[in-house]
């Protein structure tokens, strides 16, 4: 009997412990450096980067942005073509961004730049993975886009109980789909009651500028 | 997805705990349900992992947790699999999320004659 039990070994570890202090190395750094963050997470095409794009028109160098992708540099070209410096990070598969890439990307962005107040990351395309790593971030959006369908709150809990914003883009599209808004908006509401919501279209630039001003109004 | 990323972490977790590679029998996980983890593809991810590693061929046992949610109307608290119930109590849907993102490694049992090196 005694034998059996020492063949028990007790862990209790969690799995993401080791992201979680790296994120909060990442959060302690930023917020050193007055810079306030924002993680991005929806799935594939919802907008993320067009988004991106309006804001760097918006915030120009002010801003700084992270590209999490499975390959390419084209959402940091685009990007940076639109007006703000941008670092690409290829996971060459993985799914997710985790605070380790972060730290690493951090390093080739300036961070004492003078009046860089806000660094965006736009995760990778996917509305599961990404939901359980901290990047380090200030503030965790949750985006979705009208052709997905409003039944996608629900599917998703794990992504839009946990975010702070929840933006629904290409609001534009409404007319010719059934998204229903404001079942969307209740729906997220019923399980994450302080989220704070946008609906917005980065194509018209509809509800972008008041979005906007609400990330300016969270700066140091 | 991410599980095999996660079978990794786990590895590496077990490995540091051991002090080395250790055959193991079998290995205990908690996982939450809104953790947003596949317990049946973490299982498949993990055994082939512990495999190629030398970790044996350890059976993964999964503890699903409950989530344990705070009613916004009448202040009840309780569990559930998942975010569609009501509240037991006045039936509302409006809850507050107080737990069940966990995802842990429990405990690992070692083959019969194994040791942990640490
Ligand atoms: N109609 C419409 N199209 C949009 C809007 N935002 C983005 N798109 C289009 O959706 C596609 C995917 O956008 P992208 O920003 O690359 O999505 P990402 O994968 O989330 O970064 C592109 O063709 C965009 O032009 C919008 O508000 N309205
Ligand atoms: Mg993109
Ligand atoms: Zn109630």
């Amino acid at each position: 009997m005694a034998e059996e039990k020492n063949r028990k070994v007790k862990i209790a570890e969690k799995i993401l412990d080791k992201n979680d202090l790296m994120a909060a190395v990442n959060r302690e750094l930023l917020s050193a450096k007055g810079i306030f963050s924002i993680n991005l997470i929806s799935s594939p095409g919802a907008g993320k980067t067009t988004i991106l794009e309006y804001m760097a028109g918006y915030f120009g160098p002010r801003m700084a942005v992270i590209e999490g992708d499975i390959q390419t540099r084209r959402d940091a070209e685009r990007v940076e073509r639109a007006g703000c410096p941008a670092v690409q990070i290829e996971t060459g598969g993985a799914c997710h961004l985790d605070a380790l890439a972060v730290k690493k990307a951090l390093e080739s962005i300036d961070l004492d730049a003078e009046n860089l107040d806000l660094l965006a990351i736009e995760n990778v395309g996917n509305l599961i993975c990404p939901s359980g790593y901290d990047l380090g971030e200030n503030m965790k959006i949750g985006l979705l886009s009208v052709p997905e369908g409003d039944d996608k709150v629900m599917k998703y809990p794990s992504l839009f109980s946990t975010v702070d914003v929840f933006l629904i883009n290409k609001i534009d599209l409404a007319p010719y789909l059934d998204f229903d808004v404001d079942r969307a908006i209740e729906e997220c509401r019923n399980m994450n009651p302080d989220v704070t919501v946008f609906t917005l279209s980065a194509k018209t630039g509809e509800g972008m500028d008041d979005f906007c001003i609400f990330l300016e109004s969270n700066f140091h | 997805m991410h599980e095999m990323t996660l079978a990794q972490d786990m590895i590496r977790i077990i490995e540091r705990t051991l002090g080395g590679k250790v055959r193991l029998e079998r290995v205990n996980v908690t996982i939450g349900p809104l953790a947003g983890i596949s317990g049946e593809s973490l299982r498949f991810c993990f055994t082939e992992i512990a495999r190629l590693e030398d970790f044996g061929e350890p059976e993964l046992t999964i503890n699903y947790t409950k989530a344990r949610l705070l009613c916004l109307d009448c202040r009840e608290e309780y569990s559930s699999d998942d975010l569609f119930h009501c509240c037991p109590r006045c039936g509302s849907i409006r809850k507050r999320v107080l737990s069940g993102r966990e995802f842990t490694v429990d405990s690992v049992e070692l083959e019969e004659g194994e040791e942990p090196d640490g």
